[in-house]
């Protein structure tokens, strides 16, 4: 969980989970993101083959994004992860 | 429509479970959702969950541990890794240094980096000077790094190849005489990047019941679902219930990328010993980023333990399945996450670290 744990929280992160990011504008390969009012650059180059627009959600993986995702399912996801994280806090 | 969780709660109960069923998971997401989500506790009986191979920092060999902490000591290069990396023990003397945060505290430009756009940007500020990534992980994580390499990384940045392929693990426990588990749920995102078709071998090869799944109880649950519901009408697929993310094909960008960066060989995991097919190395031109290509290669030092666990850590047995956190016994004592012995109790993807801090302790 790059984004929550390695910034926010305890200097640690996820390795293999991804977390989904709002996509809020675009230059070249690299985008600015958003996650729960959290803001990141993040880069699009994995994504060449079915690049997102402006207003998508994508899976972003180590500053990467990894596959474009329903706004439904980010934020199911985002749900998830709250409740993940309020557990580690416990 | 999607089914909510106590739907598919409902169904696994309503199915006529008449033994033993052993689910494997390979990814320490999985392994965290199910834990806090306590599916553990509701599933009947019957079904046992198993936090498999799923923990890139776990399995990271402990040489390349090593030599990035002698790149900091001896070489005076910034070592960049994965924040988790830093607290990972080797096996060294006492008086020795143990850790990256160690290496740090002695003086060491010790950096954690949560992407491989800032080990790039880190390199890019400090020109004059080598950076060594020390780049663990598995698919997921490896991918962005292709990405990196090909898009164009500084010449400054070196890297100790740490990568991981997840699913050559799975080979090998299924190749064993005993496997130790009955069905595989496989891993989310190493899926949406790889395929689920590279989970094919599972039912293909072995027999066994395999599903994709997402990180929600919904997702989770509708996959042991599936793989239980195999088993007792004697079936074998690959099912898909993380569809909204995970193709068959994967994400092909991301595919020609590591295929393009990295050639796959034989590779040591930590505790258990080298595996075929296993490990990302640079290939090509792109050697001039390898580490070996620029400094004494200090993984290759001859070292007592050299490779292995930590002693008296069980962690090796714990990441291939074969063990329960509970059941090693340094678990909780001396063993936890403010003074951990084995990377499993350091990484949040570490079995041993979910149970804990999910508050399992060990029966007394």
């Amino acid at each position: 969980m790059w984004l929550y744990s390695s910034d926010i929280r305890h200097g640690t992160f996820t390795m293999c989970l991804g977390i989904p990011m709002q996509i809020l504008g675009i230059d070249g390969y690299t985008a600015r993101a958003a996650a729960k009012g959290v803001e990141r650059d993040i880069s699009l180059f994995m994504l060449q083959d079915d690049t997102p627009a402006i207003g998508d959600y994508v899976i972003v993986h180590v500053g990467y994004a990894i596959q474009k995702v329903s706004e439904e399912d980010a934020r199911s996801s985002w749900e998830l992860f709250d409740q993940i994280l309020a557990e580690s806090d416990a | 429509m999607q089914r909510s969780a106590r739907d598919w709660l409902d169904r696994i109960h309503a199915l006529p479970l008449n033994g033993p069923v052993r689910i494997m998971n390979v990814c320490g997401g999985h392994e965290r959702s199910i834990t806090t989500a306590g599916l553990r506790g509701v599933l009947p009986p019957q079904v046992e969950l198993i936090p498999g191979p799923g923990c890139p920092v776990c399995i990271c060999p402990e040489e390349a541990i090593y030599a990035a902490i002698q790149h900091g000591l001896r070489d005076e290069a910034i070592v960049v890794a994965y924040g988790d990396m830093l607290r990972v023990p080797v096996n060294v003397p006492k008086d020795e240094v143990r850790t990256l945060e160690e290496a740090r505290a002695l003086g060491a430009d010790i950096r954690p980096v949560a992407s491989p756009l800032e080990a790039a940007a880190i390199a890019r500020d400090n020109p004059d000077r080598p950076v060594v990534f020390l780049a663990a992980g598995f698919e997921t994580t490896t991918a962005p790094l292709a990405a990196l390499l090909q898009e164009g990384a500084p010449d400054n940045l070196l890297l100790v190849m740490a990568g991981r392929l997840t699913w050559p693990a799975v080979a090998m426990l299924l190749d064993a005489e005993t496997p130790g588990f009955d069905a595989l749920i496989a891993p989310g995102h190493v899926s949406a990047v790889m395929g689920a078709d590279e989970w094919l071998f599972v039912p293909e090869k072995h027999k066994l019941p395999a599903a994709v799944a997402g990180f929600g109880p919904e997702s989770l649950l509708a996959a042991f679902y599936s793989v239980i519901r195999q088993k007792l009408e004697g079936q074998a697929f690959l099912d898909n219930c993380y569809p909204e993310v995970v193709r068959p094909e994967g994400n092909p960008a991301a595919r020609r990328m590591l295929a393009a960066s990295f050639a796959v060989d034989d590779a040591p995991w930590r505790g258990v010993g080298s595996i075929p097919a296993s490990g990302y190395h640079l290939k090509g031109e792109l050697r001039r980023h390898d580490v070996r290509e620029h400094f004494p290669d200090h993984g290759a030092e001859q070292r007592r333990r050299a490779g292995e666990m930590p002693p008296g850590c069980d962690c090796a047995r714990v990441v291939l399945g074969k063990i329960y956190p509970t059941a090693c016994k340094l678990y909780g004592q001396p063993c936890t996450p403010r003074s951990p012995i084995g990377p499993c109790m350091v990484s949040d993807e570490g079995a041993c670290r979910i149970w804990w801090s999910a508050g399992t302790r060990k029966a007394s």
